[in-house]
């Protein structure tokens, strides 16, 4: 078969990929054909008719999107004939249900909007329809208003094509056909994970996230758009932060990212936005027994104080590891290298690493096994879990191990207790390209029992954000004990829970560098105000072991500063500095990262 | 050369459309030598001259019986009619009503609403008997130029003029004027 097919698209000579859509070839060669139902991520249903084109040997119109490229098409993508075909299109779309711009909060960033503009739509020829439809608000996060749909169909693709979860599908006929969620039921109800996929891909007003469409997220000609990664989990996924006027008004997922190419879920596209905790804005110092607050100076002079003058035995660090890779090389240079203690322990340690062959995210596509091991990417890595499913439904055969209420064992094809490891790992011996995912459920005795799959790739699903990060600067989890006298706390945005309190020795000076209030800080010496995700740069090294970059969306609240300069002053002050700039700490940090 | 007269008027409206008009500002002097601003809602003389003028303008939805007695009166007598505004090219703003019914929506506003005492829903032969469907003007009159917007700025209105003393017709707004909202 042929690889590259010619065509013309409106007179310009065009190569195109054999099998590629007219569509495609066009946006390839930078012509522009207008569409609504169609999403580059989503497979094509020629639904929505806006990308109607003329084909010079044939009299019908054909849709763009679903017309396959062939040798010697002479494709016309605009003309009178064509827009008219567009123009009623459209007056068909704006008569059907409430396309009132007016008072649509979306009114500023809507692509049934921007066509009408372009196609002159200065009033409507057909009658308007008044039947009223729902709204549904039943999901926490982002609400569903009928009134606003198009039928398009995006969302109900994005939730099996990209998400895999089958929550959303239609019913009714023609012009009452509804989206609807499992058999009918409220959105908040059904089996929707609420990961915002389909929020992302709705072209008009119809799917509005409750909280950015009161943000003015109409307001698209103000909306900026910075790339970085999210840290709710060790997946790393690309996120977009959109902002507007200095805030953060929504995150999208980065089409062009891997792994998740576009995809979060709801712990990274919502979570982070809605955190009720109070934040901690500026530096304070425990003076009469009561917190208060004080300057960077003083703050930092302090924690100094108290670091120099206890013997380095004496000195502990309990580190979060969803901290940026440069924090984390600062922690290890600082506390282990430079003051020598080897009391540094991480919430979230790093799992323990085989010698086996592991592999990126990507090939949970490629395999035709799955073996989950005491792993819940469900609930732990979310985005990781529609992989799976995705895989799943592609006919990759999944194998879960873990015990009854893992979520993924009514995708699975089989399932095991841990203790018929032997047995499941016999089953994906015979597999061609097998996959093992496994998690902080497996004990290292059983993991053992998966080395002998020759065939097969690893993929650890870490737990916390950076663990690969850190592990890779020696940070491993050695637990602290009770004995130290100063206890330098880097937990960053971590919830500080009862499990925690625990590892804190009693009479310890607590050094606590943190986000938000906590029992913790309400015992602590110091408090050093901390960056949250976005106000900060830096890298973090997902569970590929892949390093991916965060960047710095919006301005740190009140005097709260990134984890890592936080530490490169602490370290200045006690005369292991000067502090580096972040492009300087990042190469030492790469560096480190290599060794 | 004559000045070309141009009437205005309002339906079912907020004023806010006459406000952008008014909002052309020190450029309508200088457009007064050029046109003559006869009936409106704003001056004397309050229906458009039985002679005729060359340009109507109306805002404002077509919600009742007196609505479209107004569109057609400027109908008639206008060469060039203009539906300027959200509610007079889509029905706008008025037309949230369609939702509920004309019924159901006078029967809330007073009858029903937390605050009325012996409501009662007016029903002066005087008054315009309201419609069961509000529309734009198009809808009950053939109109030549449509402005939406809401309201549309005074650059667009003061565009469309300029177009039309020019002798450029139709209309064809550009997009920084071109807006639904």
């Amino acid at each position: 078969m042929k690889q590259t097919v010619n065509l013309t698209i409106d007179g310009q000579a065009v190569e195109a990929k054999a099998g590629q859509t007219i569509l495609e070839a066009a946006t390839a060669a930078g012509i522009k054909i207008p569409a609504l139902c169609h999403h580059p991520a989503l497979k094509p249903i020629g639904a929505c008719r806006m990308c109607l084109i003329e084909i010079s040997k044939y009299q019908p119109l054909y849709p763009a999107c679903t017309y396959e490229v062939s040798e010697g098409l002479a494709v016309t993508t605009r003309n009178e004939r064509i827009d008219q075909a567009r123009r009623f299109v459209l007056h068909m779309l704006f008569s059907e249900r409430n396309h009132y711009c007016m008072y649509c909060e979306m009114s500023g960033n809507c692509e049934l909007q921007d066509l009408g503009y372009e196609y002159g739509l200065d009033h409507w020829t057909y009658p308007t329809y008044t039947e009223r439809f729902p709204v549904d608000a039943s999901r926490d996060t982002f609400l569903m208003d009928h009134n606003r749909c198009i039928l398009c169909r995006r969302c109900v693709r994005a939730c099996s094509e990209l998400v895999a979860n089958h929550t959303l599908g239609m019913r009714q006929r023609g012009a009452k056909t509804m989206i609807s969620a499992d058999l009918n039921l409220p959105f908040g109800d059904s089996s929707c994970v609420g990961c915002g996929t389909c929020l992302q891909v709705c072209p008009t007003g119809a799917l509005i996230d409750k909280r950015s469409a009161y943000l003015d997220m109409g307001h698209k000609v103000e909306i900026e758009r910075v790339k970085s990664t999210c840290s709710q989990c060790s997946v790393g996924c690309g996120i977009e932060i959109l902002i507007r006027g200095g805030n953060v008004v929504r995150v999208d997922g980065d089409w062009d990212a891997k792994p998740n190419g576009g995809v979060l879920c709801q712990q990274g596209r919502f979570d982070p936005l809605y955190d009720k905790r109070s934040r901690i804005t500026m530096p304070m110092v425990r003076k009469n027994g009561t917190l208060q607050t004080a300057d960077w100076e003083t703050a930092l002079g302090t924690a100094a104080r108290h670091l120099a003058e206890v013997p380095a035995s004496q000195v502990g660090v309990v580190s979060t590891s969803y901290a940026t890779n440069e924090a984390l090389y600062m922690v290890e240079r600082l506390f282990g290298q430079k003051l020598g203690t080897d009391k540094i322990e991480l919430l979230d340690a790093a799992l323990p690493r085989l010698p086996v062959r592991y592999a990126p995210l990507s090939q949970i596509a490629e395999s035709d096994l799955l073996l989950v091991v005491g792993a819940n990417p469900v609930e732990d890595q979310p985005v990781a879990s529609f992989l799976i499913k995705r895989a799943v439904d592609q006919g990759t055969r999944l194998i879960v191990v873990d015990g009854p209420h893992n979520p993924l064992i009514p995708f699975a094809h089989m399932n095991f207790e841990m203790a018929d490891l032997a047995e499941a790992a016999q089953v994906a011996a015979r597999a061609e390209s097998p996959l093992v995912l496994y998690a902080t459920g497996v004990a290292d005795a059983y993991l053992t029992q998966l080395q002998g799959l020759e065939r097969a790739g690893f993929v650890a699903l870490e737990p916390g954000g950076n663990a690969r990060g850190a592990a890779a600067y020696g940070l491993n989890g050695n637990a602290v004990g009770n004995e130290v006298e100063v206890l330098y706390v880097l937990l960053g945005e971590q919830v500080w829970g009862e499990a925690e309190t625990e590892k804190v020795a009693e009479n310890a000076f607590l050094i606590v560098q943190t986000s938000y209030d906590s029992p913790l800080t309400q015992r602590a010496g110091v408090v050093l105000p901390a960056a949250i995700w976005s106000e900060r740069s830096g890298m973090l090294t997902n569970l590929e072991g892949r390093p991916c970059e965060a960047n710095q969306a919006v301005e740190p609240h009140g005097e709260a500063k990134a984890d890592w300069e936080i530490l490169g002053l602490l370290a200045d002050r006690l005369g292991h500095g000067p502090a580096v700039p972040l492009t300087e700490l990042s190469a030492l940090a790469a560096q480190g990262l290599k060794e | 050369m004559a000045k070309i007269k141009i009437a205005t008027d309002w339906l079912a409206a907020c004023a806010g459309c006459h406000m952008s008009l008014l909002d052309i500002d020190e450029r309508i002097v200088a457009l007064l030598d050029q046109v003559e601003f006869t009936s409106s809602p704003v001056t004397d003389l309050k229906h458009p001259p039985k002679e005729g003028v060359t340009v109507g303008i109306l805002t404002g939805a077509v919600a009742n019986s007196h609505n479209v007695e107004v569109a057609r009166q400027m109908r008639e007598r206008c060469q060039i009619l203009i539906a300027v505004g959200d509610c007079a090219t889509f029905g706008g703003i008025v037309a949230m009503r369609n939702m509920v019914g004309t019924q159901a929506a006078l029967e809330r506003a007073y009858l029903e609403t937390e605050t009325t005492v012996d409501g009662l829903i007016p029903d002066s032969p005087e008054l315009g008997k309201p419609l069961d469907m509000v529309t734009g003007v198009d809808k009950v009159v053939k109109v030549d130029i449509f402005i939406p917007g809401c309201p549309p700025s005074a650059d667009a209105l003061f565009y469309a003029i300029s177009e039309l003393l020019a002798g450029r017709v139709p209309v064809v707004l550009p997009d920084e004027y071109f807006k639904y909202d």
